[in-house]
């Protein structure tokens, strides 16, 4: 996403590399050579007279004006600590952890400290250290191990809850968020109050977040890490800034900045005055074109985050949970975000599944299904309540999991305005999907079902049954068939009757024949054809009967239905 | 003078027989002689009816079938936003959509549901009672007792629908709190015709208990 070619619109020091890459662009070696001459000439000279090359700009014809792009950066150095705070103050109830934290890492078979927070640091405990001594330091420290999933879940969390500053939201790193934001300008009113919203809304979420704003993204991020909250608008101000950098906030190898340090290159302008194509030769040609890219000399695309179109959250618990009400209450929390996500998307769907996940044997699922798209968690929560209360748990549940079906578009409700001023009419009154959602819930998906004609000749073809959660239309014909006779209830299968020389009996009594016979033939197109000679009976009991009789096979007589 | 036998009337504990008759037009059976008999001139809205029969199919959903057509196929009042739909909770057989249509139901207003046991049958008839979308439900309840009789009478007034509970003969035993109770006996099948279905008022809220032969 960053322009693909950029015109050099260097400020007067950053010349001599601009030049040599708008001469060769992406080989950076031939670059290298145009402009080692020069660097090594002028490198005793050193900054003033780099600011005269500017002269040679002529060379360069920007005929479009380059879309400027404005980058903040969030660096997130704290995330390893922060990720468990996130999920051991959820679980408690959202409050602030009571137990002084610190988040360990194995190095070398021994548990060190890679972060503690202020109590555990202001009792002595230091990154670094060895669990066992910070044990001994501050025995109520609670450690908890690194999860590089966990992070990357926090981080993605946040970068979805970023979106909503920007179209353009990318991991640059484990702990690097960056967002394109010189369109979001207008909209928030400025950088002033978009930065301090940024901050504000992380500092609520309980991260501790390095920003800085640059031009390039690589230069923000190199800015986030020196920890200045530096905010750079003008491409001509961001030499300077990176200069006064040091290799340190660079993410460089170790062993790179140890051999660059021990030249005397400490900050990113000793580098900048290096040879080029020394540099590469010594360093490699990755780290000169991490430079270029962070003047802004090379484009420095990325990749933008897209959050996932479907919810999916876990919800994990420290313990094994029986309660059903706490049960209940966690589930209640994922409709929660789970409605935010959607809501953020303007969509909503029909299905969600939770599973409950026990630590022997396999998961409990429980699905849901709505008639119509849907987000509202209170909706969905009520029907998890019809059906929890007969879900059987076969053992505790160690953890939660929402899974959302497919996003759909929301159909919004009119509601109707009440003229007719009667204050008692005006009750809550469902619709026909609510209420067949609710019977759903608890009596199941096969058991809810609708009706409909069928053009057809075979009595059990005439008509189907269809879900009501899945887009239905009755097409009912549009003139019965008034001259046939046909019984209100059907059976499910026909009944064989037994029969006494021909004539059928039922419930031991001879069928005396009302109607009939009515023929009903063929169906050879999908291989169940019928020939079948259909009468209206009267039976013993008064009840008036369907039967008929097969005519090419056996003779026997069947019982179809019942006039009710 | 009269005032304190006012005062006396408006206690809500007072109940009056008269309040009851004719009160609300009945929803017209489609049978005249049955009209005449029931309070209202027809059904009982928004309460409950039980009928009870030896065996399904003599002729009790042939009894409901005008009815529920009419009530099916009604123009939307405008306090009720999506009206007629009609429920079947736990039919005994499948209702025949082709046979229906024939009896003028729209079809594009049913509802079947089939619960799994006794509990959610009522639940089930509760629910489509007070949601206030369906017109009539009818169900065929395993067991009825006073208790789950009154449930879906309120329930019925609550979301002025109509409920048909459908019973066995034995019922007439039982209290009910339904606000109209038919027996239907089938009439013997020495009729050269075939058979006409008897029906027997045995409660009706506001009338009085009658036999009415040959209706169907």
């Amino acid at each position: 996403m960053r322009r693909a070619c950029k015109p050099p619109v260097m400020g007067r020091e950053a010349a001599p590399t601009s030049l040599a890459v708008q001469q060769d662009l992406p080989l950076v070696g031939a670059a290298v050579g145009a402009a080692t001459g020069r660097e090594a000439q002028q490198r005793p000279q050193g900054r003033q007279e780099i600011s005269t090359r500017g002269k040679s700009r002529p060379m360069a014809a920007p005929t479009v004006a380059p879309v400027e792009k404005l980058w903040f950066c969030v660096w997130l150095p704290h995330l390893p600590l922060e990720s468990v705070g996130a999920a051991i103050g959820r679980d408690t109830g959202s409050q602030p952890m009571a137990a002084p934290t610190a988040v360990v890492e194995e190095q070398h078979g021994i548990h060190r400290i890679l972060l503690a927070d202020a109590e555990a640091r202001a009792a002595g405990v230091m990154p670094g250290q060895a669990a066992n001594a910070a044990l001994a330091l501050l025995p109520a420290l609670e450690l908890e191990e690194r999860s590089l999933l966990r992070e990357q879940q926090a981080l993605e969390g946040l970068a979805t809850w970023l979106e909503r500053f920007s179209s353009f939201v990318s991991i640059a790193d484990h702990n690097v968020l960056l967002l394109e934001i010189a369109g979001s300008l207008c909209l928030f009113d400025g950088l002033q109050a978009l930065r301090q919203e940024i901050s504000r809304g992380l500092r609520e979420l309980g991260f501790t977040a390095m920003p800085a704003i640059a031009p390039t993204p690589l230069a923000a991020t190199w800015l986030a890490r020196s920890g200045r909250r530096a905010c750079i608008r003008d491409e001509t101000n961001l030499v300077p800034a990176l200069r006064k950098l040091s290799i340190a906030c660079l993410n460089w190898p170790a062993a790179l900045c140890e051999a660059l340090t021990g030249m005397g290159v400490t900050t990113v302008g000793d580098c900048l005055r290096l040879p080029r194509e020394g540099f590469t030769r010594r360093f490699g040609a990755e780290y000169l074109l991490a430079l270029d890219r962070a003047l802004g000399h090379l484009p420095d695309p990325r990749n933008s985050w897209r959050s996932p179109e479907r919810f999916c959250a876990d919800y994990e618990m420290t313990e094994e949970q029986v309660d059903r009400e706490v049960l209940l209450n966690i589930c209640n929390e994922l409709l929660q975000s789970h409605e935010q996500f959607l809501l953020a998307r303007q969509t909503g769907t029909q299905r969600l599944c939770f599973s409950f996940f026990h630590l022997k044997g396999p998961a409990t699922e429980l699905r849901l299904g709505c008639a119509q798209a849907e987000r509202s968690a209170s909706r969905w929560f009520e029907l998890l309540g019809i059906r929890f209360e007969q879900l059987v748990l076969p053992e505790p549940v160690i953890a939660v999991r929402l899974r959302s079906g497919m996003a759909q578009a929301l159909q919004a409700e009119s509601g109707t305005l009440s003229f007719h001023g009667k204050p008692g009419a005006q009750q809550q009154r469902f619709s026909i999907t609510q209420l067949a959602e609710r019977l759903i819930a608890r009596i199941g998906d096969q058991s809810v079902q609708a009706t409909s004609m069928v053009a057809e000749h075979r009595p059990h073809y005439a008509w189907r049954s269809q879900s009501l959660l899945s887009d239905w239309s009755s097409n009912t014909l549009d003139e019965p068939a008034q001259y046939l006779q046909r019984p209100l209830w059907m059976l499910p299968e026909p009944a064989l009757l037994p029969a006494d020389s021909g004539c059928p009996i039922h419930q031991g009594c001879r069928l005396r024949f009302i109607d009939g016979p009515e023929r009903l033939e063929t169906g050879w197109w999908d291989e169940d054809g019928i020939s079948r000679d259909y009468y209206t009976a009267a039976g013993q009991d008064g009840r008036r009967l369907w039967v008929f009789r097969n005519r090419n096979r056996t003779s026997s007589w069947y019982l179809h239905g019942y006039f009710g | 003078m009269s005032s304190s036998l006012d005062k006396l009337l408006a206690n809500p504990r007072v109940w009056r027989g008269s309040d009851q008759a004719g009160q609300k037009a009945g929803l017209a059976t489609g049978y005249l002689e049955l009209d005449r008999h029931l309070p209202g001139g027809g059904w009982p809205p928004a309460s409950l009816t039980e009928i009870l029969t030896a065996h399904y199919g003599i002729g009790e959903l042939r009894l409901l079938m005008p009815a529920l057509a009419r009530l099916s196929t009604a123009s939307p009042q405008h306090d009720f936003t999506e009206p007629g739909w009609i429920a079947w909770v736990a039919p005994p057989f499948q209702p025949y959509p082709p046979a229906l249509q024939q009896c003028g139901i729209d079809l594009s207003r049913m509802l079947i549901v089939r619960p799994k046991n006794a509990s959610e049958i009522l639940w089930s008839a509760e629910q489509a009672l007070s949601s206030g979308t369906c017109a009539a439900v009818l169900l065929w309840p395993e067991t009825l007792d006073d208790q789950a009789s009154r449930r879906l009478q309120l329930a019925a007034e609550k979301g002025r629908s109509w409920a048909i509970a459908f019973r066995p003969l034995a019922a007439r035993q039982q209290n009910s709190a339904a606000a109209l109770r038919l027996e239907l006996h089938p009439e013997g099948t020495s009729h050269s015709s075939g058979q006409g279905t008897r029906v027997h008022i045995l409660k009706s809220r506001g009338g009085r208990p009658t036999v009415l032969s040959s209706l169907i």
